[in-house]
Formats: C-alpha cells, sequence, structure tokens
C-alpha cells in the first residue's frame, strides 16, 4: 500500500509545487514518532518533514529560504502544523 | 513596542548567545530545544537559555520579533541565527564554528569536531 496522503499534506504539496516549480519534493507525515509528545492528535498530520530542491532558493540564506516556505505555507497551513522539518537547498 | 518586544530586544542584546527554548538548557522539554541546547552544552558555549513556556507573552513576542514560527530561536550579538533544522546544518557543515569565530564566542572547536565525525 503507498503512503496515505491526508488533507494537510495534499495542500501543502499544492501550495509548494506553485510557489517554488520544486526538482523533488518529498513531504512525510512524521507524526507517529511523537505520538504521546506535544502537539501530537490522533490524525496525524501534526509533524512534518519537508525535502524541497528548487533553483528559487538559488543565492538565498538558509532563514531567507525557510520564510519563504512559511509564506508559501501560509498563516493558516501553518496554524495547523505543530513542526515542521525543512530540508532545503536549490540543487539535488 | 510591546513589553514583550522592548524585553526579547533587551535580552538578546546585552547576550552574547541566547537561546528561546521550551524548558531550560538543564531540561528542555521539546526534541527540537533539546538538540540545540544539546549542542550548545556540548561545545561549552556560554549562552542565556529563555524558556519560553514560563511566559506566554515572550512565547508569542518572539515568534513576532523575528517574523520565525517556531522554537527554538538562537541569536548571536543581537542577530537571529535560526532554528533547529538551521543550526543541525550550521553544525555539521563548520558554518556554526565560523560565526562563534568571528563573533568572538568561545568554544570547544574539538567537541564540534566530535559531533561532525559521529554524523559523518
Amino acid at each position: 500500500m503507498s503512503e496515505y496522503v491526508g488533507p494537510v499534506a495534499a495542500e501543502m504539496r499544492a501550495r509548494l509545487e506553485a510557489a517554488f516549480a520544486p526538482q523533488v519534493l518529498e513531504i512525510h507525515d512524521d507524526s507517529e514518532k511523537h505520538r504521546g509528545h506535544g502537539g501530537y492528535r490522533e490524525g496525524g498530520e501534526s509533524h512534518f518533514n519537508v525535502t524541497l530542491v528548487s533553483a528559487a532558493f538559488a543565492g538565498q540564506s538558509r532563514v531567507a529560504r525557510h520564510r519563504a516556505v512559511h509564506a508559501a505555507l501560509g498563516a493558516d497551513l501553518m496554524e495547523k502544523i505543530h513542526a515542521l522539518a525543512l530540508n532545503l537547498s536549490d540543487k539535488p | 513596542m510591546s513589553d514583550a518586544q522592548a524585553q526579547i530586544k533587551e535580552t538578546v542584546e546585552s547576550n552574547d548567545v541566547v537561546l528561546y527554548m521550551k524548558g531550560s538548557k538543564e531540561m528542555p522539554q521539546c526534541g527540537f530545544s533539546s538538540r540545540v541546547a544539546g549542542v550548545l552544552n556540548f561545545i561549552g558555549v556560554d549562552y542565556k537559555d529563555v524558556n519560553v513556556l514560563a511566559d506566554e507573552g515572550i512565547r508569542q513576542g518572539i515568534k513576532d520579533f523575528s517574523d520565525w514560527p517556531t522554537i527554538p530561536q538562537l541569536y548571536v550579538k543581537g542577530e537571529f541565527v535560526g532554528g533547529c533544522d538551521i543550526i543541525t546544518e550550521m553544525t555539521l557543515s563548520g558554518e556554526l564554528d565560523t560565526l562563534f569565530e568571528e563573533n568572538g564566542i568561545a568554544f570547544d572547536k574539538s567537541a564540534a569536531d566530535k559531533i561532525r565525525e559521529a554524523n559523518a
């Protein structure tokens, strides 16, 4: 069975693809690793790990790349996510 | 400027290295805060820890201060450096060493090398 994609992950993918035209975009729901810890909720979609490669990041500092992703996801989506680990680069 | 913003500004400007975190450096209460505090503790940096769980105004205020939505947040000489992912990347790449060296912050480089060896 392929990995289940929840509604939050699907919306994240749509917004990140629109903003960055990524060469690589991997979105993993790590919520089960955090079961019983702060921010965990039944059904998951609270803790994500995202790898995104986009030429749009060329020449940008690490902080600028992270801020660009936060902005692309939007305040409404960021509020739903308890933890977001980002691995961002301009080259694969 | 609100009280929280003024207080944060004063704290990051009067301490060379400040970590806003959940819990304390001795007892972190979140895995992400724990990882960054663990690096700073291990490489022997003298830093001020601020527990955001102890003050709701600071907890929200620090997110607005640097337009950064998450905790932990590391500041060096008043400048925002990054959160858990960025500090981890900078530790492994050696950029954190460079940042401390350029700012005259004492730390144990051999300990930093040990972290890199363990993750090579």
